[in-house]
């Protein structure tokens, strides 16, 4: 037991945190980072590794995740106090496992009748609550003052003009009605509040990846510096070297094909 | 002459003027009428507690709340605000869920944070002190056993919108089962048929992506039906169809349509188990990965519908340099500016509810877009009609009558 225990310490010793890890993990982050996005020149073999790395990881990532966030403590945990009512949603949960044999796969249609009727139970009600009430509610909410005068008459004519855009646009979401007459101009008229509410939301999520790509920028500015031996420069410098022989090798296989 | 004792005669008054607070009276007026009970229509974790107005006397004054779980005695202050605060009438619940009284304050005190809220019911005494100053004067202990309860009155509107929904649905079913519906025409589902013959043609793969969401939420359930009308067509011109997973929940209830699919158009022989296959749930691994296969593959056709999120353009924008034609469809109006630039056809949130019926024309469907449409109708008439009763309301200064339709149209 004290030779295993020993051992455990020595295995976790060698995944200390120490400078010449951070250095490898720099060369890690920085290698992988542009790996993938050497995608954006075209498919080659460094971007399969850092994709099938990145895949392989992830489901790394989340089996332990479910395992010690889902299964210890809402499975495992309540058995070993004697709540056994967990077994009915555990078992459940287990014939969907049933799929992988055929000649008993029929049971895992319990478990999933379960989840779609769990699923619809939950999101009906609050469907109604969201896409009827809340919409209602918040589209009436601007005509609720006190009284009207010049202090809130703008706020009152832009509620009218959000509330004409939404009936427009409902107009624009009637299958049933042909689209013809008023009820075309109507949904005409919608298309237009749509775009505009596209085009804003286009530019505040492009603002939201460029945060994300400044990110990556600034690691990969970080993993240049001297303390991490230039990762940055050296992978880049690799991978252009590679393209360029790989171009090379083509180009020379591409005309010895053209000579045959 | 003898003086008379002069301390005798002063200790009484001394006494009587000394400044004990036994002796006299709180400048604060007593809390009275301090009832606690359950917090009703709610998931535990809040009493209800309710006082009379502690008046004009208790101007300046704040009252704090003290509570104590009677299994691990000990008072905790869980709220403090002023003693004018919280009066009946500006409860936040319904005119049919609450009767306020005039003259009373009621607060729903909060009691999660200092005791949790555990699964079975819990004993809890609750006191108030005004507090002024210096000056206190302090409610006697009120008890109340709180926990969750089985139905929210508040949410009442809800339940009759709801039944509502369900009769107009029966009615809707039967019309349309007696005479037919009429469904307008929607370009993105019209060209399923163009990209389906077109990977036929090129002999080319097709690829589905449900996208990223549980089988729980309506799009991934939409989503299924239109896979199901896909692989019908699939299966008729012997395509190959490729669909890959994100949830394996999801991919399970696929791999049953599509099976269904191709026994309906009898091609069993042509069904493959690994039409519908899993990549990963890390959303971007699920995304490179999806990337990696429609590069390499290159796919004559490509469908994005369901829930997709950040994943939506790095999908789209790489199935648009193979040069696939590419429907998409979402209810996610955040991506959807990303499919609309990417993608040769969108379904727009709504429209891909629709997709199902559209594509089936199956009766039962096509009354659900009916439904859909008397809830749009209805949306629309509560607007003009909300807008114009609270103008109304605001204009002649009928403060019930806005109050009331504010409520009918909360969600609670």
């Amino acid at each position: 037991m004290e030779f295993l225990g020993n051992t455990w310490n020595a295995f976790a010793a060698i995944f200390t945190v120490t400078p010449g890890w951070m250095t490898f993990g720099g060369w890690v982050a920085a290698g992988l980072t542009i790996c993938l996005f050497s995608f954006l020149y075209k498919d080659n073999p460094f971007f399969k590794v850092a994709e099938h790395l990145y895949l392989g990881a992830g489901m790394g990532w989340l089996f332990q995740v479910y395992l010690f966030q889902t299964w210890k403590p809402k499975v495992f945990l309540p058995l070993m106090e004697g709540q056994y009512s967990v077994l009915i949603p555990a078992l459940l949960g287990l014939s969907l496992v049933t799929q992988f044999f055929p000649r008993i796969s029929w049971v895992s249609r319990y478990g999933f009748t379960f989840i779609m009727g769990y699923g619809s139970g939950l999101v009906i009600p609050l469907t109604i609550s969201t896409d009827f009430l809340k919409q209602i509610g918040g589209t009436i909410a601007p005509f609720m003052v006190s009284e009207i005068n010049s202090g809130n008459i703008i706020s009152l004519l832009n509620g009218t003009f959000v509330a004409f855009g939404f009936i427009c646009v409902l107009f624009y979401f009637f299958f049933s009605v042909e689209h013809k007459g008023a009820v075309k101009k109507a949904s005409n008229i919608g298309i237009y509040f749509l775009m505009l509410y596209f085009g804003a939301a286009f530019g505040n999520t492009v603002m939201g990846r460029f945060s994300l790509l400044y990110g990556r920028f600034d690691d990969l500015y970080k993993y240049s510096a001297p303390e991490y031996f230039y990762a940055t420069h050296v992978v880049l410098g690799l991978l252009v070297a590679y393209f360029i022989l790989d171009k090379l090798v083509l180009s020379r296989r591409g005309g010895g094909q053209e000579a045959h | 002459m003898k003086r008379p004792p002069i301390i005798p005669l002063i200790l009484p008054f001394l006494f009587l003027t000394s400044p004990s607070s036994a002796a006299k009276p709180s400048p604060l007026p007593p809390l009275t009428g301090f009832t606690a009970a359950d917090m009703p229509g709610d998931a535990g974790g809040a009493a209800l507690l309710r006082w009379d107005s502690p008046g004009e006397a208790a101007e300046g004054a704040t009252i704090e709340v003290y509570a104590s779980d009677t299994a691990k005695p000990g008072w905790v202050k869980i709220a403090e605000f002023p003693a004018s605060a919280h009066p009946e009438k500006d409860m936040d619940l319904p005119f049919w869920a609450w009767r306020p009284a005039p003259g009373r304050h009621a607060l729903a005190a909060d009691t999660s944070s200092a005791f949790g809220r555990p699964d079975e019911a819990q004993e809890i005494e609750f006191k108030l002190r005004l507090v002024k100053g210096a000056a206190s004067v302090e409610t006697g202990p009120a008890r109340a056993v709180i926990g969750g309860n089985w139905f929210n009155v508040s949410r009442f509107n809800n339940l009759v919108l709801m039944l509502t929904i369900i009769i107009v649905f029966f009615w809707t079913v039967s019309h349309a089962k007696r005479k037919g519906l009429f469904i307008r025409r929607i370009a993105g589902l019209d060209a399923i048929d163009e990209a389906i013959g077109r990977a036929t043609e090129m002999g080319r793969p097709i690829f589905y992506s449900t996208g990223i969401g549980p089988m729980s939420l309506v799009p991934t359930i939409a989503s299924t039906s239109i896979l199901g009308e896909v692989a019908r067509k699939v299966a008729q011109y012997d395509t190959s169809l490729k669909v890959p997973h994100f949830d394996p929940i999801v991919m399970t209830v696929c791999k049953e349509v599509v099976k269904q699919s191709y026994l309906e158009m009898e091609r069993p022989d042509s069904y493959r188990d690994d039409i519908n296959f899993f990549v990963s749930q890390d959303q971007f691994s699920f995304a490179a990965s999806v990337d990696a296969m429609i590069h390499r593959e290159k796919p004559a056709a490509c469908f994005f519908i369901g829930h997709f999120m950040a994943e939506s353009l790095l999908l789209a924008e790489v199935g648009a340099t193979t040069g696939a034609i590419q429907i998409a469809g979402t209810e996610q109006e955040s991506q959807l500016p990303f499919f609309f630039t990417s993608c040769d056809y969108t379904l727009i949130g709504e429209e891909l509810y629709a997709a199902g019926a559209y594509l089936s024309k199956d009766p039962m469907l096509m009354s659900t877009l009916k439904v859909q449409d008397f809830g749009k109708a209805f949306v629309m008439l509560a607007v003009v009609t909300g807008s114009v009763l609270l103008a109304a309301g605001a204009v002649f200064g009928w403060e019930p009558l806005m109050k009331i339709v504010g409520q009918l149209f909360k969600a609670y």
